[in-house]
């Protein structure tokens, strides 16, 4: 299935007339090497979407799905859900190896009512999974200021994969503050 | 395999395959369709492969494809805007930007990735050339393998004003720039750009680029290609409150970026350096109001004889900045003034024109494979060509 079909299938936020293919910087945060520095982060799009206390029926329907684009941990990402290809939310699919370079954002989990810093590293070494593609692009800015643009391939940062970008992950690497 | 397909074919007709043949002919000569002769068709001759005219059309226009499905298969396609026929394309590896077309039209570059087993094993970085005519490799430069990539951009690899010197942005995520010396046809060095992106050329031996805090970084070759300067300017966007894109166009000594917003921001250039020119807005209130603002990949285009520029439309909030239109609005850059709008006849995320007399604007975008063809002049709606490719990125005319 193409990356358009699937596009089509899986995004439910008018995202299909997003031109980005990586999001991975869509809230404000910093370079994540080796996930040695966390900056604190403000609360991205995600984060606004279910309160606490916020009724359920306000949530989408794969709000608790990670293989949905509106799982709560995507609220930043752009590329191919790696739960759809063989790894999961925060484990890279066999054969391929998770980036050091990556970014990260701040979700709002609407289930525990808390916010949590999600760092969405590449999973590199293979061709485009071609599942799950998944654009949610916001507060992204232009290549000149990397560590906010969605346009870059993170797998840039992979030593020994190296630029063959296959899937993104979204881990949970700390509450946010 | 013709011959032998024709030889074939009668062995395997039966005796009522034959007999029905012979009655259609019958028929299609009794009705007048078809006329008796004893001529026949010559046979065709083998290893018959087309080659394009050793003059360029100015209409021509190459669609780059990422592949994004596929990334190891880029490839570019070339496409005749006058007739839209499909003229042939390149395959040109992991990532691909663009190509990026010499002043004399007789050589075609192409920054260029591979692996030594598909995805894996050794990067090799090169700028590919290629023969115009046959669209066939002719020889090939290895560069550093820091190759940017990204989603394509005009700017990820440019030429000097003089067409001497390839300039390839790299990110690794260190930033760096690549210069090839199209002369010799070797790499001539690498230039550090720390916080700096993307690579617009100011002269034959200068180019800038855009720096993440609002500044630009300046910088001057000497005639082997190595940095003899390089200056910060003053900043000259605000990247927080309304960050202009790095999809900038150019016209003469003007280049021309967009913000989020749209405004526009001259960035005029002379040999003393880099200066700002007046900020105009590309909308008015009422556009505003009704939240229309600039979009897309390659948003914006130039086209210097009737100095005008043309900007991708759409309406919608803050972060769509990305999104494609069904408007190309066009101005005159001497008046700063809106004079067209141009409704588009699919989606549009890429524009480009033809830099003719009689010019051609171009739409495709990413998440179609069609390429749409207008007169640049009048707006008027020429032609649609479909099946280009699978995820088209930025498009590139002579």
């Amino acid at each position: 299935m193409s990356w358009l079909d699937t596009l089509a299938e899986t995004s439910a936020r008018s995202m299909a007339k997003r031109t980005s293919r990586r999001s991975l910087l869509a809230s404000l945060g910093a370079l994540l090497v080796g996930a040695t520095a966390l900056p604190l982060l403000p609360v991205a799009r995600g984060a606004q979407t279910g309160k606490p206390g916020g009724t359920k029926a306000a949530q989408p329907a794969g709000i608790n799905d990670p293989t949905s684009c509106d799982y709560w941990r995507h609220c930043a990402i752009d590329g191919y859900l790696c739960g759809c290809c063989g790894g999961s939310q925060s484990a890279c699919p066999p054969g391929t190896e998770m980036s050091a370079v990556t970014w990260v954002g701040t979700c709002h989990n609407p289930l525990e009512g808390k916010d949590y810093v999600v760092s969405y590293n590449d999973c590199c070494g293979k061709t485009s999974c071609g599942r799950c593609f998944c654009n949610r692009n916001e507060r992204d800015t232009p290549l000149y200021i990397p560590f906010q643009s969605n346009d870059y391939n993170w797998c840039s940062g992979s030593s020994k994969a190296n630029v063959p970008y296959h899937c993104s992950t979204a881990r949970i690497v700390s509450l946010a503050k | 395999m013709n011959a032998s397909v024709r030889n074939a074919a009668p062995r395997r007709l039966t005796g009522a395959g034959l007999a029905l043949g012979r009655g259609l002919a019958a028929g299609l000569l009794a009705l007048g369709l078809i006329q008796p002769s004893a001529a026949v068709l010559p046979n065709d001759p083998m290893a018959s492969v087309q080659a394009l005219p050793a003059t360029i059309s100015p209409h021509w226009v190459w669609v780059n494809d990422i592949v994004f499905s596929h990334m190891a298969n880029g490839k570019a396609m070339l496409v005749d805007g006058d007739n839209g026929r499909f003229l042939g394309e390149l395959d040109v590896g992991f990532g691909s930007m663009h190509v990026v077309l010499s002043l004399d039209g007789k050589v075609i570059f192409s920054p260029e990735t591979y692996f030594s087993r598909g995805t894996r094993g050794d990067r090799t970085d090169v700028v590919t050339l290629y023969d115009p005519v046959h669209l066939a490799p002719i020889g090939e430069i290895v560069i550093p393998p820091k190759r940017s990539s990204n989603m394509p951009m005009m700017a990820n690899a440019t030429l000097t004003d003089d067409g001497r010197f390839l300039l390839i942005y790299n990110f690794t995520p260190a930033q760096s720039i690549s210069v090839v010396d199209t002369r010799s046809r070797t790499f001539a060095g690498e230039i550090d750009t720390p916080g700096c992106a993307l690579t617009y050329p100011t002269g034959a031996r200068s180019f800038f680029s855009v720096c993440a805090d609002g500044t630009l970084l300046d910088v001057r070759l000497d005639e082997s290609g190595h940095a003899t300067s390089q200056q910060r300017t003053a900043q000259m966007f605000q990247v927080q409150r309304d960050p202009v894109t790095e999809k900038a166009v150019r016209v003469r000594d003007t280049w021309y970026f967009v913000s989020y917003d749209g405004m526009l921001y001259p960035i005029n250039i002379s040999k003393s350096g880099l200066t700002p020119g007046p900020t105009w807005s590309l909308l008015s209130a009422a556009d505003t109001a009704q939240k229309w603002r600039p979009g897309g990949l390659q948003q914006l285009a130039a086209q210097a004889g009737l100095n005008r520029l043309y900007s991708i439309m759409h309406q919608g909030p803050r972060d769509t900045h990305k999104d494609p239109g069904k408007e190309v609005w066009v101005y005159d850059l001497a008046r700063h003034a809106r004079i067209q709008k141009i409704a588009m006849k699919n989606d549009s995320g890429s524009i480009q024109v033809t830099h003719d007399a009689h010019p051609l604007l171009f739409s495709a975008f990413i998440e179609s494979n069609i390429l749409d063809v207008y007169d640049a002049s009048s707006g008027a709606y020429l032609r649609s060509v479909k099946d280009i490719g699978t995820t088209p990125t930025v498009l590139v005319t002579p």
